[in-house]
């Protein structure tokens, strides 16, 4: 009977769909201490050196050890605090990965738990303990405690973007007393987190708080300054010891059909930059606006594609996710595809746009489909492989937002040809992270192409003990030559 | 290196005519960089868009840029923005910049606010160059929407048009006619021109025949200026091409600017919408 009732996961509440349609505040609403502690008694307590979820996660959270102080402190404020020393070890972000990792092709998928009933909640357990600590001022004072001691004076480390893989980086190496600064091209700080990520799945005060506690460990922020154009990597390279490159896939990629140049065509990260970044939903009260028609056709299956489908039904359009390939092969995190649906988005599969058809003022009035059809075979990420029907499906919509993902940002690599790039415009580096430069680094999407927020993280953490390595090795090196 | 990270001191200010604006503001870091043919994105207040803008000139550490009152930042930035305030943010220089070398005979054109300023950067840089012999044109409605001198290409160039639609001042006409004139009259090695879109279509057509190579700026809508949203893509040459990062000036030859221009027109609405909202003194 017990058993019964431990199989399966404490809900979360989650606001109505009706009434998430209304703004733009978060979805999901968390645990409270009480229900934290409930979910938490329901993990198997793994030995951390064993711990499958652990070894799942790309950071190495030590899962059942955090999971464990939140059983064994009755005071929710000793309970929250030693949980998040615990996860802080591996990770300074878990207000943001809580929130943004596909938990459950990680931590959650390995989890032992999952083999009887449901895994353990692990990433609204982080979550929690994250968010506890930023509303009750615990985060401040373990910060306070964790301060370096000694003056910065390690070293000078530039780190190029203020995405989550610069700002993880940027935080290891402050820690350990090294003078960060960070360059972002725009006119904020977050990266992919603060103009992709929207409002409802990721609050932008979550993302002011880590700003300001990297700003606390004492790393600098140099704003509308673009390396390539505003400065080069050569003259930064001359007054830092070292650079890690995490400029991110910020271009994004376009379909070649006919169409594509119409008026109310947008990329994704056209769409979602003029609505997280520029705030293009409270125009005009924000200069800068957007323009979504009644029915949205949104092309891709991605997590892109979901923010997106959701913005454009808060916008108040009735919105159409069009995938080439099968429900099974979507890309998205589970959880907003659910929230999609929840909110009234709809999905077509087995369907690739061919043109985008559009009236005599060049807006559009409709998508023209290719119906596709799975095959038993299956691609190097083992989804079937789909051809084309021959037959064609025309959809009316007034808008279209291509969601098919992002290639690098050439800005960073254009002008230095030391900087060896790969065919897909993507970073060489070694084992170690270090690009063909000696003492420039590079992690997350500019290496991986596009990959998880908790993985350009992972490499944000191993680009700063390679850098500390690097600058330590340098400069004893250094001191022997002088001798 | 001296850097600002946010606000950039207006320390310059002047009307050109009854729309267009001078503006010169403090960002060494980006006049330093700056070259003939990139632009800059300038964003008033943290509630504001970011708008692209061309310089005309850098002195100082100091950026001259062109303004058009046309939508609500230009009005205001006009109204509100005086020497010695600050606009929020500015970043650049965006853009690729034009090739500063001996072409021999240059033309350049213009005529619309962006256009001049940009002739004159462009004249002003490869009239230093030996070997080269620069004709700027300028062109203007009529004799009231003429710049004052210091911001004409006058001085700055080998040879000097101006042209008003009614003739009153300077030849009766516009930078087409004249260029139409020279094409036939002169031997010129190479066109460059801004301005008003259309125009630039019609000089496109216009120099086609006789092959002198032909490129102009192709003014597109922005929201990053840094090739992240594809807001600004144009097709030349049946490729698309950001006029954020991979211009702004093309081969105007090989430009659609039917697509061109129809998507200037994206926000109209909305921008009409909040010119008017602001004028009544709705927003702050």
């Amino acid at each position: 009977m017990k058993e019964a009732v431990t199989a399966r996961r404490v809900p979360t509440p989650e606001r109505p769909p009706e009434q998430r349609l209304r703004d733009f505040d978060e979805v999901n609403l968390g645990y409270t201490f009480e229900l934290a502690v409930e979910e938490a008694k329901r993990c198997l307590q793994c030995p951390v050196e064993e711990a499958p979820c652990a070894k799942a996660c790309p950071v190495h959270i030590k899962i059942p050890l955090f999971i464990e102080k939140l059983r064994r402190y009755s005071d929710a404020r000793t309970a929250v605090k030693e949980a998040l020393r615990v996860i802080w070890r591996d990770n300074l972000l878990p207000a943001i990965t809580g929130r943004v990792c596909p938990q459950e092709l990680l931590c959650e998928a390995a989890c032992a738990k999952g083999r009887v009933g449901e895994p353990i909640n692990i990433g609204k357990l982080e979550r929690f303990v994250a968010d506890y600590a930023r509303e009750h001022g615990i985060d401040d004072e373990l910060l306070e405690e964790q301060l370096p001691r000694v003056e910065a004076k390690r070293g000078r480390v530039a780190v190029i973007g203020a995405g989550p893989s610069s700002l993880t980086c940027a935080s290891e190496l402050a820690k350990i007393g090294y003078k960060v600064t960070i360059f972002e091209a725009l006119h904020k700080p977050g990266g992919v987190l603060l103009f992709g990520v929207p409002e409802f799945r990721l609050p932008k005060k979550v993302l002011e708080k880590e700003v300001e506690r990297l700003k606390r460990l004492g790393v600098e922020f140099k704003l509308n300054c673009i390396v390539g154009k505003t400065i080069t990597l050569d003259e930064i390279r001359r007054e830092y010891d070292a650079v890690f490159i995490a400029t991110g896939a910020g271009t994004p990629k376009l379909l070649n059909i006919p169409g594509i140049l119409l008026n109310d065509v947008y990329s994704a990260n056209e769409f979602l930059t003029r609505v997280n970044l520029m705030k293009a939903h409270k125009f005009p009260e924000y200069d800068t606006p957007v323009r979504v028609g009644r029915k949205v056709i949104v092309i891709g299956a991605g997590n892109t594609a979901m923010d997106a489908a959701r913005t454009a039904r808060r916008l108040g359009a009735e919105v159409i996710i069009a995938y080439r390939r099968g429900r099974e092969d979507v890309t998205a995190r589970a959880e907003e595809v659910r929230h999609a649906l929840e909110e009234g988005v709809r999905f077509m599969f087995f369907v690739t746009p061919i043109e985008i058809l559009g009236d005599e003022r060049g807006n559009v009035r409709a998508v023209k489909f290719m119906k596709m059809k799975p095959l038993e075979e299956r691609n190097r990420e083992s989804k079937r492989k789909i051809m084309p029907t021959g037959e064609t499906v025309v959809v009316e919509a007034d808008t279209v937002i291509i969601a098919i993902g992002l290639v690098p940002n050439k800005l960073i690599w254009e002008n230095v040809p030391e900087l060896e790039v790969t065919s897909e415009g993507t970073l060489k580096v070694d084992g170690d992270l270090m690009t063909s430069i000696p003492g420039v680094f590079a992690g997350g999407d500019i290496v991986r192409g596009e990959a998880t927020v908790i993985e350009g993280m992972g490499d944000g953490r191993k680009a700063a003990k390679a850098i500390h390595q690097y600058i330590q090795r340098s400069k004893h090196q250094q001191a022997i030559l002088k001798v | 290196m001296r850097w600002n990270s946010t606000g950039y001191r207006i320390t310059g200010k002047a009307d050109l005519n009854a729309e267009d604006f001078f503006v010169e503001v403090e960002a060494p870091e980006v006049a330093e960089r700056w070259r003939p043919g990139s632009f800059v994105i300038l964003l008033l207040h943290e509630k504001g868009e970011r708008i692209p803008l061309s310089v005309q000139k850098v002195r100082d550490g100091r950026l001259s840029l062109l303004v058009k009152r046309l939508g609500k930042s230009s009005w205001q930035l006009y109204r509100e923005y005086g020497v010695g305030s600050e606009v929020a943010h500015l970043a650049g220089p965006l853009g690729k910049p034009i090739e500063l070398k001996e072409y021999g005979n240059v033309v350049v054109v213009s005529d619309l606010v962006c256009g001049h300023a940009e002739n004159y950067a462009i004249s002003s840089a490869l009239r230093e160059i030996n070997g080269n012999y620069v004709i700027s044109i300028q062109s203007f409605k009529d004799r009231s929407e003429v710049y004052p001198e210091e911001f004409l290409t006058k001085d700055v160039c080998h040879e000097f048009w101006l042209t008003t639609l009614n003739g009153s001042a300077g030849i009766k006409g516009h930078f087409l006619d004249v260029v139409a004139k020279l094409l036939e009259e002169r031997d010129i090695d190479i066109i460059f021109g801004g301005g008003e879109l259309a125009s630039l279509w019609r000089l496109a057509e216009l120099t086609k025949p006789y092959g002198i190579p032909t490129i102009v700026t192709v003014r597109q809508i922005m929201v990053d200026g840094t090739g992240m949203c594809g807001s600004c893509r144009v097709l030349v040459d049946g490729k698309i091409k950001f006029a954020c990062v991979d211009g702004p000036m093309f081969d105007a030859h090989k430009v659609s600017f039917e697509d061109a221009l129809r998507r200037l027109t994206r926000f109209e609405r909305e921008e009409k919408l909040a010119l008017e909202r602001y004028l009544r003194g709705g927003a702050p």
